[in-house]
């Protein structure tokens, strides 16, 4: 029961993301607009490479959605509605969010086309600038809460969020959040002018349906993390728990897929320097600052 | 009783998937199917250690191997003369070697399994939560020497991987 209401709030937060999204591209609301693009997809002709590495480019999307679900799973949206309350889950998001970057790579490289192979390669590339600061920042969370289960790290924020508690690490988990999900202005991998789509380019029908489809659970898991980890999961006064972690949630990820309307893209080789020299000894930084915190004023 | 039948089904189905990845790993001409493949057969590790209820160290382990074989990937195909496999090039050599290497390896590690008297078997599985807790007393007590020194080869097996790869570029530009 739980798994299921988990899912449908998943979906439903699914086609929310891609309304926003439309009007993030696009510059047009529609409700009804996603629908008719997945209705489109589906009914589309599934076009295959000549030569593809076919294992991959079957498994590269299905991965991709996989993953996403499996970091859902850890995400609390209430207490006790959760797909498994994990001793170790932030480490387990983490886990499963790795596997983003194997399913782009598998995506990349299936379809043996120039495009999406650079594009798969060049998300490895971009892997190596976030993945310290997804890593780090959650360490200073589970710092505080004195452990790794999601749970506590929700109810660990019950006298402050650690937004505020902790605004270095948040405003990292963040940033790396939008390179993880490849959004603009960190989507160089996807390249939509440069790449002709990159990882998408040769998917078509179906397959880039769940691609898509993967893509979207995987921003809402990123959402669905920072709410938990930063900004009280289900905490909040008045409504019902469920209610604040969706609203908390979708508003999260719009503001994560609105950032590219207001910023210039980034090369990655400069968000690669940045993330190394500026980002990782803030990070540590945040570490040490968190530790001295918790050790003098426990709240 | 199910409960452990259950565990030793799976422990011994993921266990014969970390073979065959291993197989496979030598099987295929494609390097990026090499490096995935190891990858899986080191993720099906992960959900051995998992299936054991190690917690932790299944989680630890299904999220390192991810990052660090697609890492590998690159850098195979970076090296290697065909990545792809698609010119039936032959990648292997010192075909003797390896197999005296493999298979005395093979018996070492059977005669560390079989040899030694391993005593009593735990017979209660500390929570995931303690698990986490003693691990980390570890890592910062009686390990920590092993752990850092480990931390720092492998930091030096990376500069070095790095200086290999930009050398012949640096050349290139003079």
């Amino acid at each position: 029961m739980t798994i299921l209401i988990v899912l449908l709030s998943l979906a439903a937060g699914a086609y929310f993301l891609a309304v926003i999204e439309r009007w993030a591209v696009h510059g047009h609301l529609s409700l009804s607009g996603p629908a008719w693009a997945a209705l489109a997809l589906l009914g589309r002709e599934s076009v295959l490479a000549r030569k593809p590495d076919r294992l991959f480019f079957e498994t590269g999307p299905v991965l991709l959605l996989v993953a996403g679900l499996m970091a859902a799973a850890v995400i609390p949206l209430a207490p006790g509605l959760i797909i498994t309350d994990l001793a170790t889950g932030a480490l387990f998001l983490n886990a499963a969010l790795a596997y983003v970057l194997v399913a782009l790579i598998m995506a990349g490289w299936g379809p043996n086309g120039a495009y999406s192979m650079i594009a798969g390669w060049r998300f490895l590339g971009q892997f190596i600038a976030y993945a310290m600061l997804i890593v780090m920042p959650i360490t200073a969370v589970a710092m505080r809460a004195e452990s790794l289960s999601t749970t506590v790290i929700v109810t660990s924020q019950a006298q402050l969020w650690n937004a505020l508690y902790q605004p270095i690490g948040f405003v990292l988990f963040v940033i790396a959040a939008i390179g993880l999900a490849w959004l603009p202005p960190l989507d160089l991998p996807d390249a939509t002018g440069e790449l002709a789509g990159g990882v998408e380019a040769e998917y078509t029908g179906v397959r880039l349906a769940v691609l898509r489809l993967g893509r979207l659970v995987v921003i809402l898991a990123l959402a669905g993390a920072t709410v938990t980890f930063y900004l009280g999961g289900w905490l909040g006064p008045w409504l019902p728990p469920a209610a604040w972690s969706a609203i908390k949630t979708l508003i999260v990820a719009a503001l994560m897929l609105s950032a590219g309307r207001y910023l210039p893209r980034i090369r990655e080789e400069r968000y690669l320097a940045l993330s190394w020299k500026l980002g990782v000894s803030l990070a540590l930084a945040n570490i040490f600052l968190v530790g001295v915190i918790a050790l003098v004023v426990p709240i | 009783m199910t409960g452990m039948t259950a565990q030793m089904v799976f422990l011994a189905f993921f266990g014969v998937a970390a073979v065959w990845f291993g197989i496979v790993v030598f099987r295929t001409r494609s390097m990026v199917r090499s490096a995935l493949a190891l990858l899986f057969s080191q993720t099906a590790i992960g959900v051995m250690f998992l299936v054991m209820q190690a917690e932790f160290l299944g989680v630890l382990q299904i999220m390192m191997m991810a990052t660090e074989m697609s890492v590998m990937a690159i850098f195979m195909v970076m090296f290697m003369m065909d990545p792809g496999g698609m010119g039936e090039m032959n990648m292997t050599h010192q075909k003797r070697l390896s197999l005296w290497v493999g298979g005395i390896g093979l018996l070492a590690a059977l005669a560390v399994v079989l040899l030694p008297d391993w005593g009593l078997v735990a017979t209660s599985v500390p929570s995931a939560q303690a698990q986490a807790e003693d691990l980390g007393r570890e890592l910062l007590s009686r390990s920590m020497l092993i752990f850092q020194s480990a931390g720092l080869t492998i930091l030096t097996a990376m500069v070095a991987a790095t200086m290999v790869a930009i050398v012949p570029n640096a050349e290139q530009r003079k």
